[in-house]
Parts: C-alpha cells; structure tokens; sequence
C-alpha cells in the first residue's frame, strides 16, 4: 500500500524554481488501480517517479509498504525498484541491440538468478502477452503494439507487487490502444497488481475506477462506483 | 547478460568503436615504432662500442694525455734513409712501427687496476701503428751548357752545367697492430671478431711468433693462414683470420702482447688496460675508484664513449629519444583523451537506455562496468590494431635497414679520448687524439615482448581511461533525470 504525505517536488531550472507536485497527500490500497490524469506540466510523470523510486520528494514522504521511499538509502532504494515496482513507459524505452528475450531478461539481471531461470522466465512472461514466437527479434523488427507488449513483459517477469504505467498507449494508434488496455487490465487482475497509470487519454480515465486529477501540482482524487466504467 | 549485452553494442556502434580503437592504435603502433626504433639505435650504438673494446668491456683505462713538450720530436714519426751512389737504383725501405697514440702504461697497471673495488677482471692490450715506406731516390743528371740557376726541379748546380730531374718516388703504407694478451682473451678488441679461418692465440703463444689478420686486411694483402706476415723485419706465421662482427675491425693485425711490445719498443708496457665490472651497476664508482687510485690515468666508460658518437646514427638516436618519444607520448595522451570524449559522448546518447536500466534495478556499480566492459574492448580492439600496425612498422625499418653512420672519436675531446684504432690503413699522422673512424651501421627495429607487454598495458589503460570518462558519467545519472531528459 502507498501512503503520500505532504509529497512536494521544487526544481531548478535555471534561475527560476519549478514547483512540480505540491503537498500531495494520497494512499493507494494494494491491488487498487489509479489513473493519474492532468494538462501537460502538471506533475503527473513526476508523482509517477516519485511512486517509483526514480526520484526523491523535496518534502514529504512516501511510504510502500512501510518503507518511506523518500529517505530509503540508493542502494535499498534499487533493491525495491528491482523487486517491488515494474516499469512501462511511453516510448517502450527497450534496448535496441537486445533481442525481446533478452530485453525482458534486463530485469531479471539485478535479482542475480541463473541464466537458465531467466531464460525460461522471459520466455513465459513473452508468451504471456502473445510474443512467444518473436523472442528473437530485435525491437527494431517490432510494431509498436509488440514493442509496448516487450515492456509489459519486462516489467512484469519478476513479478512486481507494483505496475507504474507513463502513457503507456502515447505512442499508439487506437486499436493498439485498446489491445494494450486490455492486456494491462487482465494482467492487474490476474496478478493483483497495484496498478498505477498516467495518461492524457480520457478515453482511458474513465475506465479507471480512481482518477487523480493532478493541476499545478496538486492533486484532486475522484472515486467511481465499482462497474461505472 | 554482461557479455551478449557488450558485444551487441560494439558491434551496433562499429563505427564509434572503430574510431576509438583506431585512435588508440595509431598512439600505440607510434610507441611500438618508436620503442622498436629506439632498441635498434641501442643495439647500433652497442655494436659500434662493441667493435671499438670488444665484448664485455665496460671500461677502458689509457694514460692521461699530457701536451707535447717545446721541441719535442719523439711524437712525429722520422724516416730515415741513407744517401746512395748515382748508378744504384734499388729500393730503399724502412718499417716505423709506433705505440699507437705515444702514451703507455706500466704493466703493472693490469695488476692494479684489476684490483681496484668493482673489477671482474683487466686485461692490457697494446696499440701499434705500423708505417711502411718503400721507394727509391732518383739522381738528378747533369746538363751541360746549362747555366747556373736553371736546374730543374730536384737538381742543383755545379760549376760546369744543370743538374736536371730527380727526385724521391715512395709508397706508405700505415696499418694498425694489437698486442693482445693471449693468457686472457676474453676481453679486448679481438672478442669483437669471430674467427673465420685457421684459429685464434693459444694460450701458450705468449711469445710465439703468430698472427691473426682482419679478413679485410687479409683479403688486400692475400693473406691465408699458414702464410707469413714480415712486420719490421720480424716473420709472423697467420694462424687465423677474424672477420669483424660490425664495421671495421679494430685492428688489422693481432700479434701476441710480447711481440708487439718487441716490434713497438715498448718492453711491459700497454696502452689500454680493458676492465669489466662486476656489476654494470657500479661502473661509475669503479672509474672514480681506479682514477682516484691509479694516477696519470683516464678512465673512459661505454658510456663516455657512446657520447662521442656522431653523425647520422647519433642523429637518428636522438630524433628518437626525444621527438619520437613525444610525438608518441602526445598521440597516445591524444587518443585517450579522444577515446575517453567519444566514450563519454556515447554514454550521453545512451541516457534513455542507462536510466532504463537503473529504473529497473540494475546499480550505478553495473551500468558502470557495462560501459567500462565496452571501452575496455575498444581498448584491446585498438591495441590488437596497434600491435599489428606497429610490427608492420617495425618490420618495414627492419626490411629496409636504412644505414647510418656513426663518426666515432675524431675530437679526441669530451670523453677523455677512447683510444681507437683506425684499422685500414689511414695515412694520417698517428695522434694522441682518438683517432676518427665511420662505422656503417644498417638500422633494425627490434620489437622486444616487453614493448609487446608496454602496448597491451596502454591499450588496457586507454580502454580504462576511456571507460572511466564514461563509466563515471553513466554513474552519475540519476533514473529520473535520464528518463525526463528524453520526454
């Protein structure tokens, strides 16, 4: 379970000072879902980042499970990444040089299991988003729906308690979009994942059961009556 | 992951990576050449020491020069022939054999420099320049009629006409005797040739008159062994002709110590006494041991010789020493700081994929190695490269062997004079001064397993160096800033 408390995110750009997040205050209940929704600039990708250990708040804290990410050492802070949190991104962000295998094997690397393990690992969080037969292709022979299924296997392969989407379908034409949603959507069933996403497609919002609505750094939550999506 | 990872990158970057390694071998290939050059220069200069005292000679010790008294004549060689009756035509000749330079030793020098602190061993040598003039007067003839005063050239007057024509017709011939000391000859001018034909002294030889011949003074003079050589009178059997290892010899004829002594006049004395130190380390303290303990002396290491080198070869060497050393100690500082630019600028373009990795686990400590591991092989890759580029270099010095030529002693300065003979007969005035010599030498590029070793640890310290730039870079990125840097 997430707990945020009073988060706030101050950068420097420049001469002038960024207030990215202010005073953010939010809990998300394991196996919950939320979609962070806002204009652009708004704070959505760094409350995101903050959620996953990939940045630290100025003030505040953020709690997984009773460990306050905002003060956690680097190196335990990796661990939880490691362990804890998958990854999706919009641009997929997957090694061009490493075949989709090997891709969702990058994951696997930091947890030291053998070669052979991650290997048959790979190959079944490849088959279980519909890429069993292009492990070997390299992410330049994919179509970006493939691409984005490469991700999600990645990021689900170590079998994360967490799944941290940015705009998972940006780069995606409409079909694929839907493809995608569904896919992610049965896996946070399957998997009892707490499913955190930001998009800017409302299309998307609205199936969400929570919205965070995030303006200038703050953060406006809105509950939807179970099946209204 | 490590490797497949690696190798996928080197080769999806080939050109980048080519780039550097190739940066990185021109740097390495230039040390290569450089050093291999700089070995063959050594081993030039070594074996023109060699030809000079022989091998294992560290130093040579010869009586201190003192300048030439007013009116002193005994250092100017003097012919002397007897006036002959008009109708005697027959050849006149006379043999001049003088102790190289005029300056000797004591015997007991080798005694006492063989016992100075530091000394393996001494042996003493005599130098000897042997002058030969052979020719004939020629009478001038009277003319009469003539007037006084209208002699010719050579001729002279008298009462009742012209003395025309005559003159003096005469052949010199000048070459080099070494006195060695048959009881130890392993050091000394002698060690520098091998013998080709017949044999070398017997140890027994001490007084036996026997002679070994240069084979290029052989070859003039058709010298073979069993022939007899006359040197001043005295008949001396070739037992054994000695071809030089490098250049000229250093002398044309070795006779055993005593009979040179006889020949020269210069009964238990040498001219130079050859010294090989017990440890190449002490050479100095063993030249200032023997000239702090034996007056009147000096004492001329290799190293004072190797000073008075000159011309080309010493050229070449310095160009060597100081210009190519550089050249390749700022190509190589270059391609470091090129190879450590470029890795440094790859890893920029790689923020996305670096801050993936973080975000998925993986510590600054392995991003790091992973981006040390591929500079690390463009370092290898680039010193594979320079190791074959520069065996190719060395190997085309080698092939082609430019000659160079090294001018040694003529000044007779600097370096207290290495008493040097000048085998071949010059016509020159025997000098106290070394006498100059030019040696041919044919340059090599000899490529040691240490210049090897020194290319492998650059092309490891440049792939580390450049590793380094980037590896401290990619550690530096925080996942958050390399992912936003790219939205």
């Amino acid at each position: 379970m997430y707990q945020l408390s009073g988060v706030t995110k101050r950068y420097r750009r420049g001469k002038d000072t960024v207030q990215a997040l202010d005073g953010v205050d939010l809990t998300i209940e394991d196996g919950g879902r939320l979609v962070i929704q806002g204009p652009t600039g708004g704070g959505k990708s760094t409350l995101l980042q903050m959620l996953g250990g990939l940045d630290r708040p100025t003030e505040g804290s953020v709690v997984l499970d009773g460990t306050d990410l905002a003060t956690l050492p680097e190196a335990r802070l990796t661990r939880v990444r490691a362990e804890e949190i998958g990854f999706v991104f919009q641009s997929f962000n997957l090694i061009p040089t490493l075949t989709a295998q090997e891709n969702v094997e990058t994951a696997l690397v930091p947890l030291g299991l053998k070669a052979a393990e991650r290997r048959e690992r790979a190959a079944d969080a490849l088959a279980s988003v519909g890429l069993g037969e292009r492990h070997g292709h390299l992410p330049g022979e994919l179509s970006g729906g493939q691409q984005q299924r490469v991700a999600i296997a990645r990021a689900l392969v170590k079998r994360p308690a967490v799944l941290l989407a940015d705009e998972p379908t940006g780069n995606l034409d409409e079909s694929m979009r839907d493809e995608i949603m569904e896919l992610l959507e049965g896996l946070w069933q399957e998997h009892t994942l707490t499913f955190v996403m930001v998009t800017h497609d409302s299309a998307l919002a609205r199936r969400a059961p929570r919205l965070a609505v995030i303006r200038k750094g703050r953060v406006t939550i809105t509950e939807r009556a179970a099946g209204a999506a | 992951m490590f490797f497949t990872y690696l190798r996928r990158e080197l080769r999806r970057r080939r050109k980048a990576a080519l780039v550097v390694a190739s940066g990185l071998a021109l740097g390495i290939a230039l040390v290569i050449v450089v050093n291999s050059v700089s070995s063959g220069m050594n081993r030039a200069q070594d074996k023109v020491l060699e030809s000079l005292y022989g091998l294992g000679t560290d130093m040579t010790v010869t009586k201190a020069a003192t300048p030439p008294g007013a009116g002193d004549t005994s250092r100017r060689p003097r012919f002397e022939f007897d006036a002959k009756d008009s109708d005697d035509d027959s050849e006149q000749s006379s043999d001049l054999v003088m102790v190289e330079g005029f300056e000797t030793l004591a015997f007991s020098t080798v005694a006492q420099v063989g016992k100075q602190d530091g000394v393996a061993d001494a042996v003493g040598g005599l130098s000897v320049r042997v002058m030969k003039v052979n020719g004939q007067f020629k009478q001038g003839e009277i003319e009469p009629g003539q007037k006084p005063g209208q002699g010719g050239p050579g001729g002279g007057t008298d009462g009742g006409g012209a003395v025309r024509g005559g003159g003096a017709a005469f052949d010199v011939d000048s070459y080099t005797v070494y006195g060695t000391d048959v009881a130890h000859q392993g050091l000394g001018p002698l060690t520098s040739s091998k013998i080709t034909s017949g044999r070398t002294f017997k140890t027994t030889e001490t007084s036996a008159k026997v002679a070994v011949v240069d084979s290029a003074y052989a070859k003039e003079k058709s010298l073979t062994v069993g022939k007899t050589l006359t040197i001043s009178g005295a008949k001396y059997t070739v037992v054994g002709v000695a071809t030089a290892d490098s250049g000229d010899a250093a002398a044309n004829v070795y006779l055993p110590l005593a009979q040179a002594q006889t020949l020269a006049g210069a009964k238990d004395k040498v001219t130079t006494v050859y010294v090989q130190a017990t440890d190449s380390q002490r050479i100095d303290g063993v030249k200032q041991a023997i000239q702090r303990n034996i007056s009147g002396t000096t004492v001329t290491t290799s190293a004072d010789l190797a000073d008075t080198v000159s011309g080309s070869l010493s050229t070449a060497s310095d160009l060597a020493a100081g210009v190519g050393k550089w050249l390749s100690y700022v190509v190589l500082a270059a391609a470091f700081l090129v190879a450590g630019l470029l890795t440094s600028a790859a890893v920029s373009r790689r923020v996305r994929e670096f801050g993936t990795l973080k975000a998925l686990g993986w510590r600054s400590g392995r991003v790091t190695r992973q981006v040390a591991g591929e500079a690390l092989v463009n370092g290898l890759v680039g010193g594979v490269l320079g190791i074959g580029i520069g065996l190719a270099g060395a190997w085309v010095i080698t092939a082609f062997s430019p000659t160079l030529t090294a001018q040694l002693g003529g000044s007779g300065g600097g370096a207290g004079g290495g008493r040097v003979l000048g085998a071949g007969g010059g016509e020159g005035g025997p000098a106290r001064q070394a006498a100059s010599r030019a040696l041919d030498i044919a340059l090599t590029a000899p490529v040691s397993l240490t210049t090897i070793g020194l290319a492998v640890a650059l092309a490891v310290a440049g792939g580390l160096v450049a590793g380094g730039f980037g590896g401290w870079r990619a550690s530096r990125l925080r996942p958050a800033d390399a992912l936003r840097r790219v939205e």
